[in-house]
């Protein structure tokens, strides 16, 4: 066999048996945001389309679905190399250095909080780097930057192909340029030493490339998937208002600057000014709930604004289900899958053309999330004309039909092919 | 011998601009957008007319000058003629003085580019002989030959059209309906004695209209020397070529770096090159020749998209909620008789609106498959609903204080009609009331009482827009 059949040869058995180890912050059926779905998702699609896929989580938890999981948190028997510490050299300055800014308080001061996310990452980092030496694999994939550490200490251990996923970037926690300088640090020197970004959006796309500076080339968007699935009709929540033919408009989600509540509340005064049979719900929690609370009150919306507190599994179905029009108002939003799972249960939606699946859908209002006039504008329309609700709930789930996770997983087992082929070669 | 009938639509609607729910009941200038965009009607006229207008009608006068056997048909919507005269009068002459050569025929239309002969004959009828009045004044002529908004043609139309007197109507070449059979001979459709259908030769027409400047088609670039060697083609197999489309194909749909004027220029002297070729204009065409057989259209056949239906119009949910609440307005509207609340209902009958509306390519993310100067399908949906919505209350408004009136007169008639009664006491004096409306001041008398009674009314109709009584 020649030099150029016998490459062929090993890529070939290589791609034969792909193995990925996978690190991931969050993961079902832990409640969580969007990360935890995604990645369970894009797993089990991965795991079909023939794809080993060990994932490597920091602590203990309960998992859902087939894939091989280890926790970051269980004692290594193996100790770590000598010179294992180095790996980790720029990474510690930044965290005994640097405090993390996890949200703004009423008066829009930032609350600075444990360092105990930076930290754990740290850990998980130092594990990873030992699992990487157990373990046997041909490409490390690293979901959001709480794991992107963990996913370097594994390239650097392994000397394998580091693909790092990019869910959110401190751009969007922080929902304006002021991010929170260590996070900032860790995303863009990872995406610096990774050998491939995966955006989520084009939207997240254009932040890497312009905010982190990153080689556009390097950079490719693969949009979430959605699981459409049989939904399950459930009894009817909220009866007593709609009993009284109030109509109800949903916000689902963190209670936080980057998901744009207060937009939000803006938007149902000036709704409410013009139709006052219009109920609004929040379900959720965040560190701006104190906040929107106080402006749900100052702007004498008390009886129009109901909070549901954090909503989870039936619950939460239940009142996609109820809602007569949803709406995600994010300031910045690199996805967003909840207007996908508003109208997997029969609600259509008002959405910010700041976010991803702006991009996938089309069947929604879009709006920039500022445009407050434009929001309330778009929220009275869409309740006074059914038709239109209608039409975007049945076209659009026949779009989503085209967002499966599968396709997801089949991009992103291109792009590891076409990785360890340059590996090879 | 063979005669080729060209025909060339001009259209512009009034865009709706960005009309908001709060916008209903306070804004009643729906069509006055002024931002510069492409929701300006004034700008997308003088833009179109810059682009398209000036210098195509520029050419087809030079080439009527050059070529005695030149001919062709217009067809405009009254909606273009107005903005024409409103925004662009030089283009409006210009046209004129092309049909003042005697050779080109206008062709006859709804005023208002409407879909109105599949939802109501009689306002379709109206909007017909409107726009017959329009073309009567402003170019002094009657047009003979009948064409309906984007082509849409159906057998029942074909009769309403010999019914009332046309010579001729047009309609998309379409095999499912031809069979085997040529576009290039003239049609009669059944039931009908006298009318004949002029048949679209698609496959020419669209060369021109959609293909010229398209660099991935096989015949591009295309010159006016082979176009007419595939026209002479027909010789021996056809009577007439009829090439239907839309006028601003020159210069708008295909630019002026195609070369697509450079094109029209020659494609006449090209034609004519031929012996036995020559150009005719639909009435000319239907009353040189008979009808080869029968073409029958049972459903509504257009000249849009592969599938030669009106789907891009009303193919989807929004879009017909949005035409079928149009024209469930007709009676109250016409009830008005309000000639600028009657008008401002018919611009927004106009195709376009619903066009905009279509989602039919959207799921392939193929959003500029479709021109709209709406940011979405939906937008273009709210916008229009809205500014219905809010005719729809001026209507009501008009209509209720009419009834008002209406009843006001019956009630006095009632009143004058009855008998005297025999007065055996002279009528208990009440206290004079304090004066406390202009009508109560003044001395009773028994004109007053209409008056009276209808103010009363018109009272309990619009509560908070009549002058408040004051408590003195």
């Amino acid at each position: 066999m020649d030099a150029v059949g016998l490459s062929a040869f090993v890529v070939i058995v290589r791609l034969c048996a792909m193995k990925v180890l996978t690190f991931s912050w969050e993961y079902p059926p832990a409640k969580n945001g969007g990360l935890g779905v995604a990645c369970f998702g894009l797993t089990r699609e991965l795991l079909h389309e023939g794809v080993a896929v060990t994932l490597v989580l920091p602590k203990t938890q309960e998992t859902r679905g087939d894939a091989r999981v280890l926790f970051a948190d269980t004692e290594r028997l193996v100790r770590m190399g000598e010179n294992a510490d180095l790996m980790f050299g720029p990474y510690n300055q930044a965290a005994t250095t640097v405090e993390s800014i996890i949200g703004y308080d009423a008066t829009g001061r930032p609350i600075y909080q444990s360092r105990t996310i930076l930290q754990e990452a740290h850990r998980f980092a130092h594990q990873a780097a030992i699992i990487a030496q157990m373990e046997s694999f041909d490409v490390i994939h690293a979901h959001d930057w709480t794991s992107y550490l963990a996913g370097v200490a594994a390239k650097i251990a392994s000397g394998k192909q580091l693909v790092l996923h990019v869910h959110a970037t401190s751009f969007d926690q922080a929902a304006s340029d002021n991010v929170d300088p260590s996070i900032f640090k860790i995303e863009k020197e990872a995406f610096e030493l990774a050998d491939k970004v995966v955006t989520v959006s084009e939207y997240t796309r254009n932040i890497v490339v312009n905010k982190h500076g990153i080689d556009a080339a390097k950079v490719q968007v693969v949009h979430n998937g959605c699981d459409a699935e049989p939904v399950r009709e459930l009894p009817p929540t909220l009866v007593e208002l709609k009993r009284q033919g109030k109509k109800i408009v949903l916000y689902h989600g963190r209670i936080s600057i980057q998901k744009g509540v207060d937009y939000f509340v803006r938007a149902a005064r000036r709704v409410v000014d013009q139709d006052p049979d219009v109920i609004f719900v929040i379900s959720g929690w965040g560190d701006m709930m104190t906040q929107v609370i106080d402006q749900v009150g100052s702007m004498g919306l008390s009886e129009h604004v109901r909070f549901a507190g954090a909503l989870w599994e039936e619950d939460r179905d239940r009142m996609y289900q109820s809602a007569d029009l949803f709406v995600m108002p994010s300031v910045s939003e690199p996805f967003g899958l909840v207007p996908l799972e508003a109208l997997q249960h029969g609600t259509a939606s008002v959405i910010s053309k700041q976010s991803g699946v702006a991009e996938v859908l089309t069947h929604a209002l879009k709006v920039d999330f500022w445009d407050v006039d434009e929001m309330a504008n778009q929220i009275l329309s869409a309740l006074r004309y059914p038709v239109i609700r209608q039409q975007m709930v049945a076209e659009g789930r026949l779009q989503m039909l085209g967002m499966s996770w599968q396709i997801a997983a089949r991009k992103i087992k291109q792009l590891y092919q076409n990785l360890l082929q340059y590996a090879t070669s | 011998m063979l005669t080729v009938c060209p025909y060339f639509h001009v259209h512009q609607p009034y865009r709706v601009k960005k009309y908001r729910v709060f916008d209903i009941g306070e804004d009643t200038e729906y069509f006055n957008d002024a931002s510069g965009t492409d929701l300006d009607n004034r700008f997308i006229v003088e833009k179109v007319a810059e682009k398209s207008y000036r210098p195509t009608n520029k050419v087809l006068k030079e080439l009527l000058d050059k070529h005695p056997e030149f001919r062709f048909n217009l067809s405009f919507s009254g909606t273009v003629l107005d903005q024409f005269e409103a925004y662009a009068p030089d283009v409006l002459e210009s046209f004129q003085e092309l049909v003042a050569t005697g050779r080109v025929e206008i062709l006859a239309d709804t005023y208002h580019h409407s879909l109105a002969f599949f939802y109501s004959v009689p306002e379709f009828k109206r909007q017909v002989q409107k726009h017959e009045r329009r073309i009567k004044q402003l170019f002094g002529v009657k047009p003979r030959v009948f064409r309906n908004t984007e082509l849409s043609y159906r057998n029942d139309l074909a009769k309403w059209c010999e019914d009332n007197g046309y010579l001729g109507i047009m309609a998309e070449g379409w095999e499912k309906y031809l069979g085997w059979r040529s576009p290039n001979y003239l049609y009669h459709p059944p039931g009908c004695s006298k009318i004949k259908v002029l048949l679209k030769n698609y496959k020419l027409s669209d060369d021109i209209a959609f293909r010229f400047g398209n660099k991935e088609w096989s015949d591009w670039p295309l010159s006016a020397d082979t176009y007419a060697d595939w026209i002479h083609a027909y010789h021996g197999d056809g009577q007439t070529v009829n090439l239907f489309m839309d006028y601003e194909s020159f210069g708008e749909h295909q630019w002026e770096d195609t070369g697509i004027f450079e094109f029209l220029k020659v494609v006449p002297e090209m034609i004519l090159r031929h012996p036995d070729t020559s150009f005719k204009t639909a009435t000319e065409t239907v009353t040189s020749y008979d009808a080869a057989g029968e073409y029958d259209v049972p459903d509504i056949l257009t000249w849009a998209d592969t599938e030669r239906d009106l789907t891009a119009w009303i193919g989807n949910d929004i879009q017909r909620d949005a035409i079928a609440a149009t024209y469930r307005m007709e009676e109250s509207v016409m009830k008005t008789r309000k000639r600028d609340l009657i008008e401002t209902w018919r611009k927004l009958q106009t195709s376009d609106h619903f066009y905009y509306m279509c989602t039919k390519w959207s799921n392939d993310g193929d959003v500029h498959a479709y021109f709209s100067p709406y940011k979405s399908p939906y937008d273009a949906y709210i916008t229009f609903m809205n500014a219905l919505s809010d005719l729809k209350l001026r209507v009501d408004h008009v209509v209720a204080a009419k009834e008002a009136v209406a009843a006001a007169k019956a009630d006095q008639l009632a009143g004058e009609a009855k008998p005297p009664q025999p007065q055996l006491d002279p009528p208990p004096v009440a206290p004079p009331e304090p004066p406390t409306s202009p009508a109560a001041v003044l001395p009773q008398s028994p004109s007053l009482g209409l008056a009276r009674t209808l103010w009363n009314r018109l009272k309990k109709i619009f509560p908070a827009a009549l002058p408040q009584r004051k408590s003195t």
